[in-house]
C-alpha cells in the first residue's frame, strides 16, 4: 500500500501553486500522493491548481487524499482546483461524483481564472 | 454454495408504487414495438434477454437479509432485515421437505434495518424450532426483546415457542458452526458493526460486509479489510453512497461507496463483489446507473485478474 512515489513538478504563477504530479496513483503510491499533495494543499497561499495531466489513473484512495488536501487547504485559507484530466479521469470524477465536489478545468488558465 | 438475496435495501423498506409499474409495463411495451408474443413463457423471455434489468424488474425494497446455503445442516443467514419474513416461509417450506429446522443468524449489527424482520419470522413461533443468533455485540439479546417491547409491538418475546439461543463472537477467532467456519471483523459504524466470512467444505468463501465505512482518515487500516475479503469467492459489500457522498454530507453516516469497494476487492483478489445496502431513495434506475458504473470503474483500475461486479437484487441467487 505505500512505498511507491510519483514525479512531481511544481509551479507559482499568479499566486496560485500549481502541482503536476505524474504516473498512477493506486495502492502502491497513494500514501506518498497524499502525504505529498496535503503538503502541497498547505503552501498554497490562496489556490493550487492540482495538474492531472500527467495522471493516467488514480484509485478511491487518491481521490480521498484529494479531500484530506482540499481540507488541509481549508483550513490554510486556500481552495484547490483540479485541472486538465485525461479521458480515463474524467471518467473516474464522474463515477465518484468527485467532479461535483471539486472544481474540474480544462486548462490551467480557466483553473487559474477561478 | 449458494448465496440467496432476501433483503437487498439499505436503511429502510421500501416498495415500488403503481406509477412504477405502470411505467415499466408501458416501456416494455413501447419497445416491443407491435411484436406478438406466443404465450407469457414468450414475452418473459423477451423481457429476460431484450430489456434493460431496471426496465423489467426491480431491485426490491427489503432490508438486509442473505442466506447462505451450503446444501447441509442448518439454515445461515447474514442479518434480520424485513426480507427475513419471506426467508422465514420459504424456509418452512424446505423444513416439511425434510430440512432440519435449526436456524443460525449473523448478524452484522442491531439498527433497525437489520433486525426488524425477526418479529415476523414465523419459525420463531413454532416450537421445536432451534434458533441460534451469533453478534459480535454483547447487547444483541437486549436489542431483540427491546424491538418486541409493549410500547413497539404486541408479541412479546418471551411469547417466542422456538428454542432461541444468543451466542456472542470475537473477532479474530475461526468458529466451526454447522457446515461452515465463520470468522468476523470489527467495521467502523455507529454502536460498531461486524463483517462475517464463511468458508464450506469446499473451500468457498463468502463474505458479507454491510453498515461499514472506510474512513477517510484512515486508509492504512483497510489492509485488515483486504486481508479479511482475500480470495474470496463473493464479497457482499456496503455501496450505499457515492465516494463523493460518503466523504462530505455523509461522512460518518457509516457507510461506503461502489468504487471503495471495487478497489478493496480488486487488492483482496476477490472474484466476485455483489453491490448491497442500495440507498433507499433510488430507484431501479438509479441503482441501475451505478451498477455499470461500477463495472467501467472497474475496468478502468483493473489491475491484473478482473473483478465481476454483480448488483445484489431481492431474489437472486448466486452460485459460488
Amino acid at each position: 500500500m505505500s512505498g511507491g512515489t510519483l514525479n512531481w513538478r511544481i509551479d507559482e504563477r499568479e499566486g496560485a501553486r500549481i502541482a503536476a504530479p505524474a504516473g498512477r496513483v493506486d495502492e502502491s503510491t497513494a500514501t506518498a500522493f497524499t502525504e505529498r499533495l496535503i503538503g502541497e494543499a498547505g503552501a498554497a497561499r490562496t489556490m493550487l491548481v492540482l495538474d492531472l495531466s500527467g495522471i493516467a489513473y488514480m484509485s478511491s484512495r487518491g481521490l480521498r487524499a484529494l479531500t484530506l488536501a482540499q481540507r488541509e487547504a481549508t483550513r490554510s485559507g486556500s481552495t484547490i482546483v483540479l485541472a486538465r484530466p485525461n479521458e480515463t479521469m474524467r471518467e473516474i470524477l464522474a463515477i465518484s461524483r468527485y467532479d461535483m465536489i471539486f472544481k474540474v478545468a480544462d486548462t490551467i488558465e480557466d483553473a487559474l481564472a477561478g | 454454495m449458494q448465496v440467496r438475496f432476501w433483503g437487498t435495501r439499505g436503511s429502510l423498506p421500501v416498495a415500488a408504487k403503481a406509477a412504477t409499474v405502470r411505467d415499466k409495463v408501458a416501456t416494455a411495451l413501447v419497445a416491443a414495438d407491435g411484436r406478438r408474443f406466443a404465450d407469457e413463457a414468450e414475452a418473459r423471455v423477451y423481457l429476460e434477454t431484450e430489456l434493460d434489468f431496471a426496465a423489467a424488474h426491480t431491485y426490491g425494497g427489503a432490508t438486509s437479509c442473505v442466506e447462505i446455503d451450503v446444501g447441509e445442516g442448518a439454515f445461515i443467514v447474514c442479518d434480520m432485515g424485513s426480507g427475513l419474513r419471506e426467508f422465514g416461509l420459504d424456509s418452512l417450506g424446505r423444513c416439511a421437505g425434510g430440512h432440519t429446522r435449526e436456524w443460525h443468524f449473523f448478524l452484522s449489527h442491531l439498527h433497525w434495518d437489520h433486525i426488524m424482520g425477526f418479529p415476523f419470522f414465523v419459525p420463531a413461533f413454532v416450537p421445536g424450532s432451534k434458533i441460534v443468533i451469533h453478534a459480535g455485540h454483547a447487547d444483541a439479546e437486549t436489542a431483540l426483546r427491546r424491538q418486541q417491547e409493549e410500547i413497539s409491538f404486541p408479541v412479546p418475546f418471551d411469547w417466542l415457542k422456538a428454542d432461541i439461543e444468543f451466542r456472542t463472537l470475537v473477532p479474530g477467532q475461526d468458529y466451526a458452526i454447522g457446515a461452515v467456519t465463520v470468522s468476523l471483523i470489527e467495521q467502523h459504524h455507529s454502536h460498531l458493526s461486524y463483517g462475517y466470512r464463511f468458508r464450506d467444505a469446499a473451500a468457498k468463501v463468502a463474505v458479507y460486509s454491510t453498515d461499514s465505512e472506510h474512513k477517510i482518515d484512515r486508509m492504512e487500516g483497510e489492509a485488515d479489510v483486504v486481508a479479511f475479503f482475500g480470495g474470496a469467492d463473493l464479497v457482499v459489500c456496503d455501496t450505499m453512497y457515492s465516494l463523493a457522498d460518503s466523504v462530505s454530507m455523509k461522512e460518518d453516516w457509516g457507510h461506503s461507496s461502489n468504487i471503495v469497494a471495487v478497489d478493496l476487492c480488486h487488492e483482496a483478489a476477490a472474484k466476485r463483489l455483489a453491490l448491497f445496502h442500495h440507498e433507499p431513495t433510488y430507484s431501479d434506475a438509479d441503482i441501475e446507473r451505478m451498477h455499470r458504473e461500477s463495472i467501467r470503474y472497474e475496468e478502468l483500475t483493473r489491475g491484473a485478474a478482473p473483478l465481476e461486479v454483480l448488483c445484489a437484487y431481492d431474489g437472486l441467487v448466486v452460485e459460488i
